[in-house]
């Protein structure tokens, strides 16, 4: 099972520096790995301050009740019990979370009616977790039980409303027509209709949400330790909440962060009530960490569930005209943080293909389940998934060959870059090539005696009950969000139509840094991270911006009170941010020094130049060293004004580029790297049991200049293995009372190492013309493809029956049924 | 909302416990709830084990217990008394790491890092059982681990590279 394509495998960091040599591009082994792997990391889940208490929160049974009293006597009477704190205590002093859509009021305990499983009703503070759970069931609330509206079609209907206040379960829905759709579609020579499902999934990292608050009663400000995702950008969550200026609200997330993938962006609950009760009782911390069971239920974690109708508009020489996109988002209980992935797909609406003509249409609902987050994707992998499905059997309706229809109908490699109907820009890339190229190398390795496309073997498995197939599908990741985009849902449509380009508000990332006495350099990182090796990417940069070794830079976060509002570790974004901001602080560092030099030695700039980690005069070849120009600098300047501290901020790609206007002025999304990817699941489906076997997964993955190809090869096995457990194995189902079926990893499936299947990953280069660097974003790909890529596959082995993977994930259980009622059909 | 409470706590039963941890040996009074996964985290401040479900899923807070290895997370630290625990603190030699976290540093087999203590264990008992695991082998003996992040090729490698190191150290 071991090997891959390629040989992206790290490199030790070199003792001396060769002359000329570069780390940018190599695999530089991780700096983050030493800590974690000698136990010395610290977690959120590690940091315990002395004289710290602990708070559980008492969770609703219910999906949908009124609360018609909440009795905490017995709870404060328990000996151990240092604080309850109800919505009554909360509305007192603090205010409602700010919420995804306007007019919500989500407090962060809930206030007179409860709407899914899991919703915190009431917190106690006590001094071990053990104990604060014994107290919790001291906690006696009466309820009223209302009718849940669980099925998002059902929720549509406003029988039941979940909200009276807002008065609909449909707070949020838009259309967007691009290009004669209507004419397309009626001119068109065949129209292809079809329904597809995805189910709730989520990132589920390993790690918890967690925190640590403290408030300080003197400042009257609050420090809070926590792994929320984002910190600088979603801080305002937090302080909102809690009613203060955000100079007084700090949050600081620890080094090491279990995994996110874009959920822990929606935890501020967590980190408000902490604070709010580290506040109630004067300054002592209060430390909160999120069990799984209330993360799977009512964590705020789950992500996308869509209903989709897809359209397909296509001649019968295999030309597609249009495509119409709708579906329905069941949001759950609040539309929480990151109602903007209902859109995000607009930056990818035709995916590889080129089509003109489309209307894209979705309904946000609310339902009695727990709210959404944001997971690896944002939205992407089903509407991907959606295209591909629709494709295929446009395909198989034509009777044309797969992978010639997708070939017709392809972005061609001369169109680069290529402005999508919806505004966003594709930045480069040969896809006809990149998909012929792993069609042949499959068929040439697979499709032989012996190999596991041989049709022999193909034929003797099918006679078994064994269906066996491929398919060859190409996906777009678009990277690098941008940020003004994302307030979209939030601002008035019409006044976007003559929006000025100069309101357009777009978030740069920082990087600041400083020579310290001994010459060594530390830097700072403005965003957090969650495992994906940022201090490596900065460390092995800065080293070849400064050419100085990675041995001699030390990479540190800064707090969201220290750092700019950044947007930070989302949305592939950061090795094409940082390496950006990495160059730009190298530049500027530089020709400080250079300053600093030239008036120590009372020389004009232009005779002294850097090198090698030094400045050195061009006539003489004196030589200053980074320990001896910070000397210089502390002892001719004041804090204020040193020349060996430097900052810079690196604007996002999309701004300087005026392609993206239309765009960026009517807050369509934009993603100015489109990395994309080929793949080729083998896959086998066991007709009697409805199991899918994925043999072998073959991949071809372009995310431009790779800046170190171990990080950016393990970004994409991680992905792949996501999308593996969201294509087959994982969903957060929920029975008609709104009650979670998936509340424990026995019933939330995720992939172990039986699960997922030989990768075999090549990767080819297209650098990006928009950024500093040439990086593409790299970090969602794999979730974002494989499931559309599996399901077109399992497309292809069920052929022969006339099963499609309409619904994701494909259970063993739903393809079982699907081919029994085929088979039913059949024999007919 | 604040309560005012006395100095003391509540009754709550302790028992006396006395084992071996990274080959020190530790006594505490604990309740007889508390699990071994907290005994260690918190009583003992062992980072490395770490907690991802407390249900005996995800095998984060995998330790060695007299030579087994367990998911501490479903012992109580009671029934750990007298027994001879080791966690990844107790498998770095005087700084430099173990074969089997060399090998995982090297084939860049974590992300996040917070199922790595436990991969890391879970594979240094399936090398004491087999020095060369094929990939079936490391199926089976790493089964009972989730990793979020890394996908699992390159734990199969980093095994892989584990065994070859191991038996370098025994050669
Ligand atoms: S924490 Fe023990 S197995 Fe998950
Ligand atoms: S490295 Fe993050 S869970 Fe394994």
């Amino acid at each position: 099972m071991s090997g891959t394509g390629t040989d992206a495998r790290p490199e030790s960091h070199p003792d001396a520096g060769d002359e000329g040599e570069t780390f940018t591009g190599t695999g530089l082994e991780r700096i983050e790995d030493r800590r974690i792997l000698t136990g010395e990391a610290q977690y959120i889940h590690d940091i315990t301050p002395e004289d710290c208490l602990h708070m559980a929160l008492l969770r609703t049974t219910h999906a949908h009740a009124r609360i018609e009293s909440i009795d905490t006597s017995a709870a404060e009477n328990h000996p151990d019990c240092e604080l309850v704190l109800t919505s009554e205590d909360l509305q007192a002093e603090y205010h409602p979370m700010p919420c995804g859509l306007k007019g919500f009021e989500e407090w962060s305990l809930a206030v007179d009616t409860v709407r899914f499983v899991g919703e915190p009703v009431a917190a106690v503070v006590a001094t071990d977790r053990y104990v604060a759970e014994d107290i919790i069931d001291e906690i006696d609330v009466a309820y009223e039980t209302l009718d849940p509206v669980v099925d998002p079609l059902d929720a549509l209907e406003d029988e039941t409303i979940i909200h009276d206040d807002i008065g609909t379960n449909v707070p949020d829905g838009e259309e967007f027509v691009f290009g004669a759709v209507d004419e397309a579609f009626s001119e068109a020579d065949t129209v292809i209709e079809r329904e597809y499902s995805w189910g709730r999934i989520s990132g589920v990292p390993l790690e918890t949400a967690g925190v640590v608050a403290e408030y300080d009663p003197d400042a009257d400000s609050f420090h809070i330790d926590c792994n929320i995702q984002l910190h600088t950008l979603v801080d305002d969550t937090v302080y909102e909440t809690l009613g203060y200026p955000p100079e007084r609200v700090v949050l600081d997330v620890p080094a090491d962060v279990g995994g996110s993938f874009g959920t822990k962006i929606a935890i501020h609950r967590y980190c408000s009530l902490a604070a709010m009760a580290s506040q109630q009782l004067d300054g002592r911390p209060v430390k909160f960490v999120e069990d799984r069971v209330e993360n799977l239920q009512g964590g705020d974690m789950h992500s996308t569930q869509r209903e989709y109708s897809v359209r397909l508009a296509c001649d019968d020489d295999g030309t597609i005209r249009g495509l119409d996109v709708q579906f329905v988002d069941d949001f759950g209980a609040w539309p929480r943080y990151p109602v903007n992935q209902t859109l995000k797909p607009l930056s990818v609406l035709t995916d590889s293909y080129d089509i003109q003509d489309v209307r894209y249409r979705y309904d946000l609902v609310m339902t009695n389940k727990t709210s959404q987050t944001a997971y690896r994707g944002f939205g992407v992998p089903p509407h991907l998934y959606a295209i591909e499905m629709i494709v295929d059997e446009a395909a198989r309706e034509l009777g044309i060959d797969p992978v010639s229809f997708r070939q017709q109908n392809l972005i061609e490699p001369d169109a680069m870059p290529y402005e999508i109907p919806s505004h966003n820009i594709y930045d480069s890339g040969d896809y006809p090539a990149a998909l012929n190229h792993l069609r042949d190398h499959v068929e040439a390795t697979e499709r032989v005696d012996g190999g596991l496309l041989d049709p022999e073997t193909i034929e003797a498995q099918r006679a078994d009950g064994r269906y066996r197939g491929v398919s060859y599908t190409l996906h777009i990741e678009p990277g690098v969000s941008g940020s003004d985009w994302t307030d979209r849902q939030r601002s008035d449509r019409e006044a976007l139509a003559t929006r000025d380009r100069d309101a357009v508000n777009e978030l740069p990332e920082h990087l600041r840094a400083e020579i310290t006495e001994d010459g060594t350099v530390r830097a700072f990182l403005a965003a957090d991270s969650s495992g994906q090796g940022h201090q490596t990417l900065v460390t092995q940069l800065l080293a070849d911006e400064l050419e100085i070794l990675p041995s001699d830079i030390e990479v540190e976060y800064l707090d969201s009170g220290a750092a700019p509002t950044v947007y930070g570790s989302a949305a592939s974004r950061m090795a094409v941010m940082l390496s950006g901001a990495t160059q730009g602080l190298g530049e500027r560092m530089q020709s400080n020094l250079c300053q600093l030099a030239a008036e120590e030695w009372d020389l004009d700039l232009d005779t002294v130049s850097y090198r090698d980690g030094a400045v050195e005069r061009i006539d003489t070849n004196e030589r200053l060293a980074l320990s001896d120009l910070v000397a210089i600098d502390v002892a001719n300047r004041s804090e204020g004004e040193r020349l060996t501290r430097a900052r810079y901020d690196y604007d996002h790609p999309a701004t300087t580029r005026e392609a993206f206007d239309t765009a960026l002025t009517a807050k369509y999304p934009v993603y100015p790297t489109a990395a994309f990817a080929v793949n080729a699941p083998i896959v086998e489906v066991d007709t009697k049991t409805g199991e899918v076997d994925i043999l072998k997964f073959y991949t071809l993955r372009d995310c431009g200049t790779q800046l170190n190809p171990v990080i950016v090869e393990g970004q994409a096995h991680g992905g792949i293995a996501q999308g593996i457990g969201a294509a087959l194995m994982e969903e957060f189902g929920y029975d008609e009372s709104g009650q979670p079926q998936a509340v424990t990893f026995f019933d939330y499936l995720l992939p172990s190492i039986k699960n997922v299947p030989n990768i075999e990953m090549q990767h080819s280069e297209t650098p990006s013309p928009f950024t500093a660097t040439g990086a593409k974003g790299t970090g969602e790909g794999g979730m974002i493809d494989a499931p559309a890529s599996i399901a077109s596959s399992i497309n292809q082995a069920l052929e022969p029956l006339d099963v499609v993977a309409d619904r994701i994930p494909m259970t063993p259980n739903r393809l079982r049924r699907r081919i029994r009622e085929a088979e039913a059909t059949n024999d007919q | 909302m604040s309560i005012e409470t006395s100095e003391s706590d509540s009754e709550r039963p302790v028992r006396e416990i006395s084992l071996t941890v990274n080959g020190e040996t530790v006594s505490a009074e604990v309740e007889p709830r508390l699990k071994l996964s907290d005994f260690l985290r918190n009583y003992r401040d062992l980072r490395s084990v770490r907690v991802g479900c407390e249900h005996g899923v995800c095998g984060a807070c995998t330790v060695s217990m007299d030579d087994a290895v367990v998911k501490s997370c479903l012992v109580y630290a009671v029934q750990a008394d007298g027994s001879d625990l080791l966690t990844v603190e107790g498998l770095a030699d005087d700084g430099e790491l173990g074969p089997v976290q060399q090998a995982f540093h090297e084939e860049h087999a974590l992300q996040c890092g917070f199922c790595t203590s436990g991969f890391v264990m879970a594979t240094r008992s399936l090398l004491k059982e087999t020095d060369h695991p094929t990939d079936e082998a490391i199926q089976a003996g790493l089964a009972d681990n989730i990793c979020r992040c890394t996908g699992y090729q390159n734990i199969y490698d980093a095994v892989h590279r584990a065994a070859e190191y191991t038996q370098e150290d025994e050669d």
